[in-house]
């Protein structure tokens, strides 16, 4: 027999939904720092905003000073009443992320409370996998910007708090605004957004953005314009980025028409296409998310824990095809997953030892199967006495024909 | 778990905006005060506004602490994940995917799992959606009418109506026998049973009429069981007082003195059962498997993604790679039999795997092993070269030896 578990390694699951956890955290993150900026700003206005008037009301006759601390006073009361909402905003933003983590927990929670002993065959493992197919799909939908598929199918699933569908949403939009509009306002505006976190990551996607405003100044033979704004957005990354902007310095004397490689590849067109990688990439990494589809992964090692050599081969397989009702066919032989799992870069699993039916038999056409599965056949076909079925080719056989195989 | 679970307590009851806010309402409790002094007094306005200076500074810094607090929480929140997840982002790295290029494969898989799943509509908007954006998706044009019909003929079934179901084995009668399924057969005897218990009070004539249309077809591959329908006939009257309650067997260790009476014995889980016989049948005869392949192999990935991440760690701190091309270096166990379908045949004498270009290959004596390994063992590469079997004294020729498929 080939190994085979049953055991049911939690810890090791979880690892795999990290992002579920990960990034309601990095959004409550976010809520703070703009309720922590709100703050500051306020904090600082409305001291300001009394000083000046406690000052100015000592300096005032008495009787004078009312009418202007009054008036100040009210504009500040009804600033502060502004405030109060937008953190009232942002309270309500965290409530919602803390519903979300608390559900997320508790769905990780439940894999918990799975037996670990025979985990993997629990019907209960079953359950919370299907439930994690639904996530991973989403996960995929709106990664390849299918939005709309994505929200009707989070809809039917009742799956709202374990998926984060605005968050890709926006990355959709921005990403789009690159890829299609060739403009870099929106993607710069969540570059200021989100200015700390990048510059922590020494992230080059605003750089990036502000090379290529600079480069489409120059396209329209604007050097003029293009120079202003070298100076005063691209100098200050001179540090990371000092060969960048001594080439980009240099596309001054070139003509979009040109034929020198270095010069032809900041004008062309693949440029967006490249910004829009750089963002989407920067975006995932800020949030906590994975580059790649969670779903892609799992299936890529998924396809080659089940890849077999037969599932690929020109001869159809003596065991789990389609031709027969004694044995399911091979998922890896479904029309789902077949081109999917083709080619070596998807290796096949790794057997170290032979796992065939009890006591095999061949057939006079070379197809090896079990006594058993033969036997079963005839009887429900209710053959002729002593003749058999091939049940993969259907060709008939006199049972004297069966040869012992010896599988070592 | 739960410590993330604790620290999510805390932001939940103490380390959030709540406090913040219960505290501006302070600020604006202050600010409204000194307003309605200095309107009632307008002479202690510089008075007022000193006072307020300082109770303002020391209210807007009890807000600043309240920020902190969130802060602090939000630290230990993500402290805690740090923990949890210590090695989780190698799982997530671009390494362990390897069908990044298979887009257009992994979204026709998709869709397939969705009209599999009877998302119809939800599927149809996919399939729109990918072609808006210019990468439509092939899926089999026919899928998701012979889907619909899955589900419209289960619907029936759990509604305990047999006849789409019974209709649709007997109009692939022929494809379903070629398989050595007994779907059709199956069906009939379960709505036979039915009819029967139904009958219990009134009468035998339905479930007898039913017996003499349909059971005819099934006479010569079904005889005996048939024969057990007809026969219960005969006892229906003990069968019905055990079924009602009102005759329970006394004698516990055989509680079926009426013969025939366990054919009418957990109905529901025939009817459970034949639910399931169908869908495997149904998708067999479609070509596809039972289960979403989508989903055994997703489930099969996250069982297998810890055993690769492992390797690759290995590999890595050794700095060597696996050679063998297309082939995992290690074992990935699997629930067995619900992950394993193909069987396995590994050359005991080279101990690999045998593929299309090297197949396995049995000796006259009933002994296999891998063509490239007879060919080693041969002396020679003619028809007539002789070899042993490395595994019984027989000799043979290398013409002798067959290809075998497993």
């Amino acid at each position: 027999m080939s190994s085979s578990t049953t055991r049911l390694d939690a810890e090791s699951h979880a690892l795999l939904d990290e992002p579920l956890l990960r990034l309601p955290h990095e959004m409550l993150r976010k809520t703070f720092k703009t309720a922590q900026k709100h703050y500051e700003r306020e904090q600082s206005h409305a001291m300001t905003t009394i000083k000046e008037a406690a000052r100015s009301a000592s300096k005032r006759p008495s009787n004078d000073a009312a009418t202007p601390a009054l008036k100040s006073l009210d504009a500040l009361i009804s600033r502060m009443q502004g405030y109060k909402r937008k953190v009232e905003v942002l309270h309500e933003e965290e409530k919602i992320l803390h519903g979300h983590t608390r559900k997320r927990i508790a769905h990780l929670q439940d894999l918990y409370k799975i037996p670990s002993a025979n985990g993997l065959v629990d019907p209960a493992y079953d359950e919370w996998s299907k439930a994690r197919l639904d996530r991973l799909l989403v996960d995929l939908l709106l990664r390849s910007g299918y939005v709309d598929t994505a929200k009707e199918f989070v809809e039917e699933k009742q799956i709202g708090e374990l998926v984060d569908v605005n968050v890709f949403v926006q990355c959709a939009r921005i990403e789009r605004s690159l890829r299609e509009g060739k403009t870099t306002a929106e993607c710069l505006a969540w570059c200021t957004e989100n200015k700390q976190s990048l510059r922590k990551q020494k992230s080059k996607l605003e750089f990036e953005l502000r090379l290529q405003q600079f480069i489409e100044l120059v396209r329209d033979l604007r050097h003029k314009d293009a120079m202003a704004h070298s100076k005063k957005f691209l100098v200050p990354h001179s540090e990371a980025h000092f060969d960048d902007i001594k080439t980009a310095a240099g596309l001054l004397a070139v003509l979009p028409t040109t034929q020198c490689p270095r010069y032809q590849a900041l004008y062309s067109a693949d440029r967006w296409q490249k910004l829009a990688d750089i963002f989407v990439s920067t975006h995932h990494s800020l949030y906590g998310l994975p580059q790649r589809p969670l779903i892609s992964t799992a299936l890529s090692s998924g396809l080659s824990a089940l890849k077999t050599p037969s599932c690929h081969s020109k001869v159809v397989s003596s065991s789990a095809n389609s031709a027969s009702s004694t044995h399911s066919l091979c998922p890896i032989c479904s029309t789902e997953l077949n081109e999917l799992a083709a080619g070596t870069e998807v290796p096949y699993a790794h057997h170290a030892r032979s796992s065939v039916k009890n006591d095999p038999v061949m057939l006079p056409n070379g197809r090896i199967y079990g006594r058993d599965e033969i036997e079963l056949l005839a009887s429900k076909l209710d053959l002729r006495a002593g003749w058999i079925r091939d049940p993969t080719t259907g060709e008939e056989f006199e049972a004297n024909k069966m040869r012992k195989v010896y599988i070592m | 778990m739960d410590a993330i679970e604790a620290e999510l307590t805390r932001l939940t009851s103490k380390s959030n905006l709540s406090k913040a806010l219960t505290n501006i309402d302070g600020c604006l409790e202050l600010l409204q005060a000194a307003r309605n002094q200095i309107a009632e007094d307008p002479d202690s306005a510089a008075k007022t506004l000193a006072m307020l200076q300082q109770t303002m500074n020391s209210q807007l810094e009890k807000v600043g602490s309240d920020h902190k607090d969130v802060y602090t929480g939000l630290n230990k929140f993500g402290k805690a994940l740090d923990k949890k997840f210590k090695s989780a982002s190698a799982y997530h790295s671009p390494r362990h995917d390897n069908i990044a290029n298979k887009q257009p494969e992994l979204h026709r898989a998709v869709a397939m799992h969705l009209m599999r799943e009877g998302h119809f509509s939800v599927a149809s908007h996919l399939l729109d959606e990918a072609t808006g954006a210019g990468h439509p998706i092939a899926v089999p044009p026919s899928l998701e009418e012979d889907f619909r019909t899955l589900y419209s003929i289960l619907d029936s079934l759990s509604g305990h109506d047999l006849n789409p179901a019974i209709e649709w084995a007997h109009s692939r009668a022929h494809d379903l026998e070629h398989r050595g399924s007994n779907l059709e057969f199956e069906l009939c005897r379960l709505k036979f049973i039915t009819l029967f218990l139904d009958a219990l009070e009134t009468g035998p004539e339905e479930a007898m009429q039913f017996a003499r249309t349909e059971f005819h077809r099934f006479q010569q591959r079904h005889f005996r069981d048939c024969l057990q329908l007809f026969l219960a006939f005969t006892y229906r009257a003990g069968i019905a007082g055990m079924m009602t309650g009102k005759n329970q067997p006394k004698d516990v260790v055989n509680p079926a003195p009426y013969p025939y009476y366990n054919l009418f014995q957990n109905v529901e889980e025939r009817w459970e059962n034949i639910g399931k016989m169908f869908t495997s049948e149904y998708c067999g005869l479609l070509g596809l498997s039972a289960e979403s392949p989508l989903f055994l192999a997703v489930t099969a990935g996250s069982v297998a993604l810890p055993v690769l991440e492992k390797l690759r760690r290995i590999t890595e701190d050794k700095g060597t790679e696996w050679t063998s091309h297309g082939e995992l270096p290690v074992e990935i166990p699997l629930p067995s039999p619900r992950y394993h379908f193909h069987s396995i045949f590994v050359c005991p004498v080279s101990k690999g795997q045998t593929t299309e270009d090297n197949p396995p290959m049995i000796l006259p004596c009933g002994h296999v092993i891998a063509k490239e390994s007879l060919d080693q063992l041969a002396k020679g590469n003619s028809a007539n070269a002789h070899l042993k079997c490395p595994y019984c004294p027989k000799e043979c020729t290398l013409g002798s030896a067959m290809q075998v498929i497993i």
